[in-house]
């Protein structure tokens, strides 16, 4: 439900104080001052609650080429991000279809998740230091990229032709926490020796372990991954393998080259203050990347926000659409040729 | 748990053929010629107390008509979500994650999954397959008042139904450290002449290795969903 979503997110976006900093790029985040991480009462760090990427929408993963190695937006490049960002809340809240005319593909401008304070970071990539993807391998470019939402005209034939996302099956893990455009929530809940993290969209639940048990076989694989996970002072890590391979990349949504079944993702959260949590992501697929490389983004949570149930194969009316429209184009055009032959 | 309320968190599944029907059912035929004995229907207990489901004379017109037409209407074929109760009585294990707060379902059927809210009540924001799940402790036993279901779940493969009008309240407990009795008493006046209850045991999985693992059961469906459309 991306409406409600951002209705109640545009209600507190007034009352929200600036977040923390992500610290540096690879040092731990300080605690915030006065703030003590709580536990849970068998003793665990507590990172529960719903959590999102939202601050960082519109950043991209890669850095653009004029930053360098600058990680960090200077004053004025983020007051100009801030100054965009409020414009931008403030155009949400116009009606942006006039009567009479169509919506586009993209939907209405509310429909958007948006930040609540400007990202500080020039991209979400910090490692390598140009903030820039590490080479693909030849091999790994020649996997096929089913065509995503931004496709206006894709190829029809079979649904294979589209990617995961728009299928419905699944984002992956890193297209899961990236923010996108909406339905970026992450609900953390923790038991007894689990975490389980809830995803919105595609209604994912990663089960997470962490009894220090084994990784499940290598003939099981999966979408997801199988992870497991461990506590380094405050810090959870989730360590996730067995991946089936060529299904999803690890930009936004899935998107990008599709990586294989040596993928392993080292993720570490750390809650930094009572609404702010660091996410660094390692992503390590030496038959994709020729190089190792690392994400940062802060997690934060916001009052109100929640997931909502993502019932996306169930009407994937887009599906129906794409491939009976792409049919009756051949129809037509099967016709238009008898036509000019007769 | 240190908070004095049993502990629920880990793998759970039921055993029996409930999925199949929720009442009493003799072996039988499976819907699918092909699969021979490996598709046909294993006969088993029903889980309905009473036996009967108390339809209005409709309602089990309706069922009966969906039981004929199960291969085009029951939602799993589709790999819908399962919605509740039949998540929790599905050939497929659970896992719950209960907090000192809310507690999470994570169902491998579909990756299906809920949060039982304990906090204060929470109305459904929107009608939806898993509904909306507010829980309370009633001493040892974990109540959950499910709502704003949308009506579009089956109880079973046999075609028993439930509307947007549907009212689930559960009651989870535990029997010893690795069985839980599981109930669900089911309301709705436009289908039902009386509320009426289910009741069955859920295992915990006990095999040293046992994790929930993924059933992401799309693509096993989208030659039978959009085949029909592919480019010939």
């Amino acid at each position: 439900m991306r409406h409600l979503v951002c209705i109640s997110a545009l209600g507190v976006m007034a009352a929200m104080a600036f977040g923390q900093a992500p610290s540096g790029e690879t040092k731990p985040a300080p605690a915030t001052k006065s703030w003590n991480q709580p536990k849970t009462p068998w003793g665990d760090p507590d990172l529960q609650g719903t959590w999102t990427g939202d601050d960082c929408i519109g950043t991209p993963l890669q850095r653009p080429v004029k930053f360098g190695d600058r990680l960090y937006l200077t004053e004025q490049e983020l007051a100009e991000r801030e100054a965009n960002r409020e414009k931008t809340e403030h155009s949400d809240l116009e009606q942006v279809v006039a009567p009479g005319q169509a919506a586009t593909i993209g939907g209405p401008e509310h429909w958007m998740e948006r930040s609540r304070r400007p990202c500080k970071q020039t991209s979400l990539i910090v490692d390598p230091r140009d903030g820039r993807l590490p080479d693909i391998l030849p091999e790994a470019k020649t996997r096929h990229v089913g065509a995503g939402a931004i496709v206006s005209d894709p190829k029809a034939d079979s649904w294979e032709d589209f990617d995961y996302y728009i299928r419905c099956i699944t984002r992956g893990v890193v297209g899961s926490i990236l923010p996108v455009i909406y339905g970026n929530g992450q609900q953390i809940v923790q038991g007894k020796g689990f975490v389980t993290i809830l995803q919105e969209m595609v209604h994912e639940a990663r089960v997470i372990p962490l009894d220090g048990r084994p990784h499940a076989g290598p003939n099981i694989r999966s979408f997801m991954g199988d992870a497991r996970g461990h506590w380094e002072g405050n810090t959870l890590v989730v360590e996730t393998t067995n991946f089936v391979g060529n299904t999803t990349g690890v930009n936004g949504n899935g998107g990008g080259t599709p990586t294989s079944d040596a993928l392993t993702l080292t993720e570490r959260y750390t809650r930094t203050g009572p609404n702010e949590m660091r996410y660094e992501l390692t992503v390590d697929d030496p038959k994709t990347f020729v190089r190792p490389y690392k994400v940062l983004l802060p997690l934060t949570e916001e009052p109100g926000y929640r997931n909502y149930e993502y019932a996306c194969h169930e009407g994937n009316y887009g599906m129906f659409n794409s491939l009976s429209g792409a049919r009756a184009k051949e129809k037509k055009a099967a016709a238009a040729a008898a036509a000019a032959k007769n | 748990m240190p908070d004095g309320k049993p502990n629920f968190t880990g793998l759970w599944e039921a055993l029996g053929t409930a999925n199949w029907d929720i009442r009493d059912h003799s072996a039988q035929t499976g819907p699918f010629i092909q699969l021979g004995a490996t598709g046909a229907m294993p006969a088993g207990q029903g889980i309905v107390e009473g036996g009967e489901i108390p339809y209005t004379p409709e309602a089990a017109a309706q069922q009966k008509e969906n039981l004929k037409n199960r291969m085009k209407l029951d939602p799993e074929i589709k790999c819908y979500m399962p919605g509740i109760p039949r998540a929790n009585y599905m050939p497929f294990p659970f896992q719950i994650t209960q907090s000192q707060r809310d507690i999470a379902f994570a169902y491998e059927y579909a990756t299906s999954n809920r949060v039982v809210n304990m906090g204060k009540f929470k109305e459904g924001a929107v009608d939806s397959w898993m509904g909306t799940s507010n829980g309370h402790w009633e001493g040892d036993t974990l109540v959950v008042d499910v709502s704003s279901l949308n009506g579009n779940s089956w109880f079973d493969r046999s075609g028993n139904f439930q509307t947007e009008d549907t009212h689930v309240v559960e009651r989870f407990k535990l029997a010893d450290a690795d069985h839980m009795n599981y109930e669900a008493t089911i309301d709705d006046k436009t289908i039902y002449t009386r509320p009426w209850k289910i009741s069955t045991v859920i295992y915990r999985r006990k095999e040293k290795n046992a994790q929930l693992n993924e059933f992401k059961c799309v693509p096993f469906t989208e030659e039978l969903i959009y085949g029909d459309l592919k480019k010939k």
